[in-house]
């Protein structure tokens, strides 16, 4: 029972820090999604590239590389590199900590979301390239007119699930006191002592959030396969 | 040694996938107005052969020439050609997020080669042709197998093309269905349109063609006259293939 009141007295005196909190995890999130798309349609488009040099087709090379080591190192890790190294080489940035840890959410995101637009498109059945090439369009039309417009179908959910799992993801950025909900834990644990009544809110908070655009990305997957 | 009447003239194709040698060594011409069955067991090369007649496959060596142009060279634009020889696909390959009219009129109002309402008018002529004049404002998910094929000879019809390629149209379809496909082909072959398929369909082959090519090995192990082949094969692999396939 002390549980519960404990929680009831939090809410009514730090209201307004989980608000703050969800406030900031949610544009946290949607600016790591934006930039994402931004930098993981760039990794997409270099990666289906066709550009060679010799053998080798370099786009494609950097762009593999940065998918694999982004994907293949741990988030928390990617945010300690970034914190220590942006101040090291843009001194400005040294007074503005935050925007070093946005940045590497954006790297990371860039890279997910890459692999989320390649395997879209790399799922539409070559026969629909072949359809489209023989009847004369070149690859730019091909892709603009058959391949995206097919893709996206298969790329949207898949992203708003990124979205999704990136909420809880920026959880790690508290680690660097962002403002966003988890930071709000450690202020309210740091000034109260409370440790599991705070989770617990917070926890309902984050599981409200991502079970609410889960279920609308279903909706979202079943409209658009309807559509067909 | 061009001759002005041939549409295509293939020289010395070689192909290979990998080790695989697939094509080794064709010359061959397809005239203006001639139908040409390819028949032949399978990895035989028939359909890498049409598939490199348009460039969908790139031959390693050898050249092919298109209404005289050698379409093979380098900085030749291959796309421009392509408008000119439409391709029809074993797995139909029509585009699911366009509607049926959509899938028709896109290509020549993409191209330049016809204003939307001028192709909005011929696609629905076409689809008349075919049978299909109620389907122009479905989508394709909503055809049979057949529908769909009728669609996708019509969509490459609408470029009005020189020649049509046709790899293993009826191949994918249920039993009941390859008629009313043929019977289009038929229709485009009786109006003069120069073809070029790759068909299982044996009496169909017989029934229709000019020539008949027996490819096997990745050669052109035999050709000729429907007559020829189809009663008086030459080629011992000829006559044991057409053993198996004719009953």
């Amino acid at each position: 029972m002390d549980i519960i009141n404990n929680m009831a007295r939090l809410l009514e005196k730090y209201w307004n820090l989980f608000l703050i909190g969800t406030g900031n995890t949610l544009l946290l999130s949607a600016v790591t999604v934006f930039l994402g798309i931004m930098i993981g349609s760039l990794l997409a488009v270099m990666r289906i590239s066709k550009w060679k040099i010799g053998k080798c087709r370099p786009l494609n090379l950097i762009a593999s590389i940065y998918v694999e080591i982004i994907r293949g190192t741990p988030l928390l890790l990617q945010l300690y590199f970034f914190y220590f190294l942006l101040p090291m080489l843009i001194p400005a940035l040294s007074i503005n900590k935050s925007f070093s840890i946005l940045l590497a959410l954006c790297l990371n995101s860039g890279a997910y979301v890459a692999e989320i637009i390649r395997a879209g498109i790399s799922a539409i059945d070559k026969g629909q390239t072949e359809a489209a090439r023989s009847l004369g369009l070149n690859y730019r039309q091909t892709m603009m007119k058959v391949i995206f417009p097919q893709a996206v179908k298969n790329i949207l959910p898949a992203l708003c699930n990124e979205f999704v799992s990136i909420i809880k993801e920026t959880s790690l950025a508290s680690t660097f006191f962002v403002g966003d909900l988890m930071t709000q834990y450690k202020t309210i644990n740091g000034a109260t002592y409370l440790s599991i009544e705070p989770l617990i809110i917070i926890g309902i908070i984050y599981f409200v959030l991502t079970f609410t655009l889960s279920k609308a990305v279903a909706v979202l997957e079943r409209r658009l396969k309807t559509s067909d | 040694m061009t001759n002005s009447n041939y549409l295509i003239e293939v020289s010395d194709l070689h192909k290979n996938f990998g080790d695989l040698q697939v094509l080794k060594g064709v010359s061959e011409h397809i005239s203006k107005g001639e139908v040409v069955s390819i028949i032949g067991p399978s990895g035989g090369g028939k359909s890498t052969f049409l598939r490199c007649l348009n460039l969908l496959e790139v031959p390693d060596s050898g050249s092919i020439l298109f209404e005289g142009e050698d379409i093979t060279a380098k900085g030749i634009n291959i796309d421009q050609h392509r408008q000119k020889m439409g391709m029809v696909f074993q797995h139909f390959n029509v585009f699911p997020h366009m509607t049926v009219g959509e899938n028709i009129t896109m290509a020549p109002v993409l191209l330049g080669k016809k204003k939307k309402e001028e192709a909005v008018e011929m696609a629905k002529a076409l689809l008349e042709r075919v049978g299909l004049s109620d389907k122009y404002n479905e989508y394709p998910q909503r055809l049979s197998g057949g529908q769909k094929q009728r669609l996708a000879i019509v969509r490459a019809l609408a470029m009005e093309p020189d020649v049509m390629l046709f790899d293993e149209p009826t191949s994918a379809l249920d039993p009941e269905m390859v008629g009313e496909v043929l019977n289009v082909i038929k229709g485009l072959v009786k109006d003069g349109m120069t073809t070029v398929i790759v068909t299982h369909e044996m009496g169909f082959a017989r029934e229709i063609s000019d020539r008949v090519f027996f490819m096997d090995g990745g050669v052109i192990a035999e050709k000729g006259s429907p007559e020829q082949i189809f009663s008086n094969p030459q080629n011992p692999r000829t006559k044991e293939f057409l053993g198996k396939v004719l009953h």
